[in-house]
């Protein structure tokens, strides 16, 4: 039995255990291509016009698998993984959109609920309901298979946490690469680093972010990301906070945000966020307003399904640029 | 203390409330352009458009004096549990000294919930405070009960505009009121007001009722939402919103063990499109087109602010539900970028497929 996965939104987040899940269960796994016109411009007829470019690819994917020979897509349905927190309503209504906007999908969908305490979502799929009763699978290897995915999922967040983008400590996780091949992004010649804040669907999906981790690595800047740091890193950041936002990853953004501020080794921040994001619009403002305080730059770069390269190739330039002279100022002590 | 509070819907009530604790009431005016000028210079430029209009009429209300503000947090997952964090950095940052009382829901914080309740209390007896809460929620059910016969008759007013002009007087009797014999003479007043516009007979088979459904403030706030009651109204349509303010106070400060209120119903029926609450009222939204439908309403207008996330997701499903259940459904996004004319065209446009429909039916 093949079970498609959708490569966009946690793809790059979960996609090991996801995988790893399935497979130990004896079926067979079908990702889509990364992102490509093609598959934007399918989700794009397919949702309606306002919705943010996420959305639209994710939905494009369905769409590809659909044409694809597999049995069940695999859409979860993300409703907390902290508690007394939520996921964006987008991510939490997801499976609903799909359903009632493509045509007899229902059947083909795989809709578990996920609701736990941590981000390691092990826990919720250790209920044999949670696939209502689409998938048949026994309890023992269902234990096997949830402890085996953990595990991988786990490693892959440490090596995560050294420095390696999702894609490259997914690799390095599975054996495919080995360490040495792989640079962390944290550890360029040039000595400069950025925060980069963003989700994992917008930062690591090339067409979306137009490859900006490649194009700052080509810079030969360092970069820094939300999941390289650890969890206590992110929870001191929130501690502090009367009220934090109640989106799990928009709040570890705005705490990676905090933490990049003060963190002596980051020379700036770039927000990458998607036209229309409800949850950026909030924190892109809060960190915007606190840049003056930490006296580090701060730029954010809004992306849609209209790409147009050159002014983000320009506009990243610029900013590293200014970094650099900065530092060398701050240097020669002017 | 100089206190004020987001302008949303019969601000009369909150106004009244505040008033009988002793405290110096400042009203935001209503939302105008300048309040939307304001709101949209001073916000994030993809924040929701509740928080821009909000954001605007508290500058409005700082200017007039206000001190403290009152509002409702949220816990999510839509975004206006977060508005005040935001508010309030911006306001800041802007050089407003300016304190906020913020509620969040009392099941979550007591201790701070009843913090709040101290600060406004202040020397007032718990019998006052009691006794105070409940004159305004019979005063907000009254009004409730007059607006709704208002949404009706204003569709089959011979003189046109006259129903508005009686509501807003009733709303300025039902401020002068402020004990439980002024608040009888107020709604006595108020019926009889509304008896006496001279209405045309319409064949109870020709009547056209329309139903809003949405995100609460869009739906609530007339002056942001172009008075779309007014509008349907003056086309000869009856209304009925999803949202009035003493459903909402039922629903919110009922125990979920004990409630049992006419939302929950609502819930109920939407049940079937959105298995779990996402936040906002995007639930609701589709369990209401459910419910209009099931009351034979002859159409639904869909209000959300441009980008709401929960709304977001019922807009996907409502063209499903239009083609399951039948019922026509118009979604306006409504954000600072007002073009009146061409929501204008859109609901007339609307109102003529019903009545096409209609007559189709009948003959």
């Amino acid at each position: 039995m093949k079970i498609g996965i959708p490569q966009s939104l946690l793809y790059e987040y979960y996609y090991l255990f996801w995988k790893t899940y399935f497979e130990e269960l004896g079926f067979e796994v079908v990702t889509t291509p990364p992102t490509t016109k093609g598959i934007i411009d399918k989700g794009v007829k397919l949702s309606v016009p306002e919705i943010c470019v996420p959305i639209k690819v994710y939905i494009g994917h369905v769409a590809t698998l659909l044409e694809e020979d597999v049995d069940y897509i695999f859409v979860p349905r993300f409703v907390s993984i902290k508690k007394g927190q939520f996921f964006c309503p987008k991510f939490m209504g997801l499976p609903d959109m799909l359903r009632y906007s493509i045509e007899g999908i229902e059947e083909k969908l795989l809709m578990p609920s996920i609701s736990t305490k941590s981000d390691n979502i092990a826990e919720a799929f250790k209920d044999p309901k949670l696939f209502q009763g689409k998938l048949n699978i026994g309890m023992k290897d269902n234990k096997r298979a949830v402890e085996k995915a953990e595990k991988i999922w786990l490693d892959f967040r440490t090596n995560s946490k050294k420095g390696y983008s999702c894609k490259e400590a997914a690799e390095i996780t599975v054996g495919n690469v080995g360490k040495e091949e792989c640079v962390p992004l944290n550890k360029e010649e040039v000595n400069l680093t950025i925060g980069l804040i963003g989700y994992v669907y917008n930062v690591y999906d090339a067409f979306i972010s137009m490859d900006i981790v490649n194009k700052l690595r080509n810079m030969g800047v360092s970069i820094k990301t939300f999941e390289m740091l650890e969890d206590d890193e992110i929870n001191k950041e929130l501690k502090d906070m009367s009220k934090t936002l109640f989106w799990t990853f928009s709040d570890k953004l705005l705490a990676a945000g905090y933490h990049f501020y003060k963190n002596e080794e980051v020379d700036g921040l770039i927000h990458v966020t998607a036209f229309g994001c409800g949850p950026d619009s909030m924190l892109g403002k809060l960190l915007e307003l606190d840049s003056p305080l930490y006296n580090k730059p701060f730029m954010t770069v809004r992306i849609d399904e209209h790409s147009g390269e050159n002014h983000l190739q320009t506009r990243i330039e610029a900013f590293v640029d200014m970094l650099k002279r900065k530092k060398i100022n701050v240097q020669r002590g002017a | 203390m100089k206190v004020s509070f987001p302008y949303m819907g019969t601000t009369v009530v909150y106004k009244k409330l505040l008033e009988l604790l002793g405290h110096e009431v400042i009203v935001p005016p209503k939302p105008s352009q300048r309040t939307i000028n304001l709101g949209v210079k001073y916000s994030p430029e993809f924040a929701c458009f509740p928080l821009k209009v909000i954001m605007g009429s508290y500058i409005e209300a700082i200017e007039k004096g206000a001190e403290v503000i009152i509002t409702s947090g949220g816990h999510g997952p839509c975004r206006a549990g977060f508005y005040e964090k935001v508010h309030s950095k911006i306001l800041q940052a802007e050089n407003h000294d300016v304190e906020f009382i913020v509620f969040d829901s009392m099941f979550r914080n007591f201790k701070g919930f009843f913090r709040n309740i101290y600060r406004i209390k202040q020397n007032n007896s718990w019998y006052k405070v009691s006794q105070s809460l409940l004159f305004v929620y019979n005063m907000i059910k009254k009004l409730d009960i007059l607006e709704k016969e208002v949404e009706t008759i204003r569709a089959y007013e011979i003189r046109k505009g006259e129903t508005t002009r009686a509501w807003e007087k009733i709303q300025d009797l039902f401020d002068k009121a402020s004990t439980k014999k002024e608040l009888e003479g107020a709604f006595n007043k108020g019926t009889q007001l509304l008896r006496e516009i001279k209405q045309e007979k319409v064949h109870d088979s020709n009547k056209i009722r329309i139903g809003i459904v949405g995100e609460i403030y869009v739906v609530m706030e007339a002056s942001i939402n172009m008075k779309i009651e007014e509008i349907l109204g003056s086309l000869g349509a009856e209304v009925e919103r999803s949202q009035y303010l003493s459903q909402w106070i039922n629903y919110n400060v009922t125990p979920k063990f004990i409630n049992r209120t006419h939302e929950m119903e609502i819930l109920k029926k939407g049940e079937k499109y959105i298995p779990i609450p996402i936040g906002g009222h995007a639930k609701q939204t589709v369990g209401h087109i459910v419910d209009f439908n099931e009351r034979g309403f002859d159409g639904v207008i869909h209000l959300m602010p441009f980008a709401c996330l929960p709304e977001l997701v019922s807009q996907s499903i409502i063209p499903k539900i239009t083609e399951e259940l039948g019922i026509p459904v118009l979604t306006l996004a409504i954000d600072e970028q007002a073009g009146t004319a061409n929501s204008l065209t859109r609901i007339e446009a609307f109102l003529d497929l019903i009545q096409g429909k209609k007559s189709k039916k009948i003959s």
